[in-house]
């Protein structure tokens, strides 16, 4: 009687364990570390540099190092995920050989880890515009784009699907059979 | 005597003088068109449908090579204010003809398929508009490297065509 006792309150304690290490998991995982690699474009920043991503105070913030670089918000004219090219394109774009050099031999290529990139345009101070690509996890991607949009930042994202739509309806008034 | 010697050396100088010039005509003499600045405008895709990293990754090699390369004193991006005040400039507009997107994965393995191909015709024109060189440069990227590679190695042929080009001094050879 005494070791059933045991075994079951053995168990409710392992299924307790069990439920709070789950908990606090979902609580990591919902968590973005904002880790990004800023693949081109970002003035003064090297290409390929690994830092963090964020959108603070108007601001889309990268810290690599010791450095940062900021872009003003409402300078960004396009933000585009790898997933919106993947709709527009049809086409999967979003592997990137982030953790491999050339040359790391081919049994590798085969585990590559899929990535999302965030593609944006704006403009500085004089007018000239600056793209920029950044890589970061998969998912992580449209939360920027969404803090970004709701902050002050403009997408063609919205209107390519637009003109798509209407596309159709409109192309027999342009052009009419003959 | 001297009569028919005179005349041997007239027409021994004359066919010289005839042989000789249209091989000095014939010879590489490429004259370049004066440009001290370049603006590069945002590469167009409106026929092929063309992924936005690609894009931005085309549009930010380019200016970048041509920076390095192009042989230009001021190079402008789209937009940029400061380029209408700029002497001889040249504006560059690259539209995208063909894009063949491959996979980095099948290179590697492979290594003989999977390539990634880009066509883009460039016109350099001067301000009014007047094309005043053009040419379709084509962006590949065969064995190694991501497929944005592929817009790397269209910026450094276009820079070159540029470089080859274009000089910011006058009529260099």
């Amino acid at each position: 009687m005494k070791r059933r006792k045991f075994l079951v309150s053995f168990a409710l304690a392992l299924a307790l364990a069990g439920l709070a290490i789950c908990g606090a998991n979902a609580q990591q995982s919902s968590k973005p570390d904002n880790k990004a690699i800023a693949l081109t474009g970002l003035t003064g920043v090297k290409d390929n540099a690994k830092g963090k991503l964020t959108v603070e105070n108007g601001k889309l913030h990268f810290v690599y190092g010791k450095k940062s670089s900021d872009i003003p918000v409402a300078s960004i004219e396009d933000v585009v995920t790898g997933e919106d090219s993947q709709a527009a394109v049809g086409k999967t774009v979003s592997t990137l050989s982030m953790a491999a050099p050339y040359g790391s031999g081919r049994f590798l290529a085969l585990f590559r880890t899929k990535f999302d990139t965030l593609t944006l345009r704006y403009r500085d101070e004089n007018g000239a515009l600056h793209g920029v690509i950044f890589a970061l996890p998969t998912a992580e991607a449209e939360p920027i784009k969404k803090e970004l949009l709701a902050q002050g930042a403009h997408t063609t994202v919205g209107e390519a699907k637009a003109a798509a739509a209407t596309a159709p309806a409109n192309s027999p008034s342009k052009e009419p059979k003959q | 005597m001297k009569r028919y010697a005179n005349a041997i050396l007239c027409l021994a100088v004359m066919s010289v003088a005839f042989v000789a010039r249209p091989l000095y005509a014939g010879g590489p003499h490429p004259v370049k068109a004066k440009a001290s600045a370049i603006q590069v405008k945002m590469i167009r895709s409106d026929e092929i449908k063309l992924p936005a990293e690609f894009q931005i990754s085309l549009y930010e090699n380019l200016v970048r090579q041509l920076e390095k390369q192009g042989g230009f004193e001021h190079v402008y991006r789209d937009g940029d204010r400061r380029a209408k005040d700029a002497p001889d400039l040249v504006i560059l507009h690259s539209t995208v003809r063909g894009f063949k997107e491959g996979s980095e994965r099948t290179r590697r393995v492979t290594t003989v398929a999977g390539a990634t191909s880009i066509t883009i015709h460039c016109e350099f024109k001067n301000p009014d508009g007047k094309v005043l060189l053009e040419k379709d440069v084509n962006g590949k990227v065969w064995f190694f490297g991501g497929n944005l590679r592929a817009t790397y190695d269209f910026a450094k042929k276009t820079a070159r065509v540029a470089h080859d080009g274009f000089s910011s001094s006058e009529h260099k050879s």
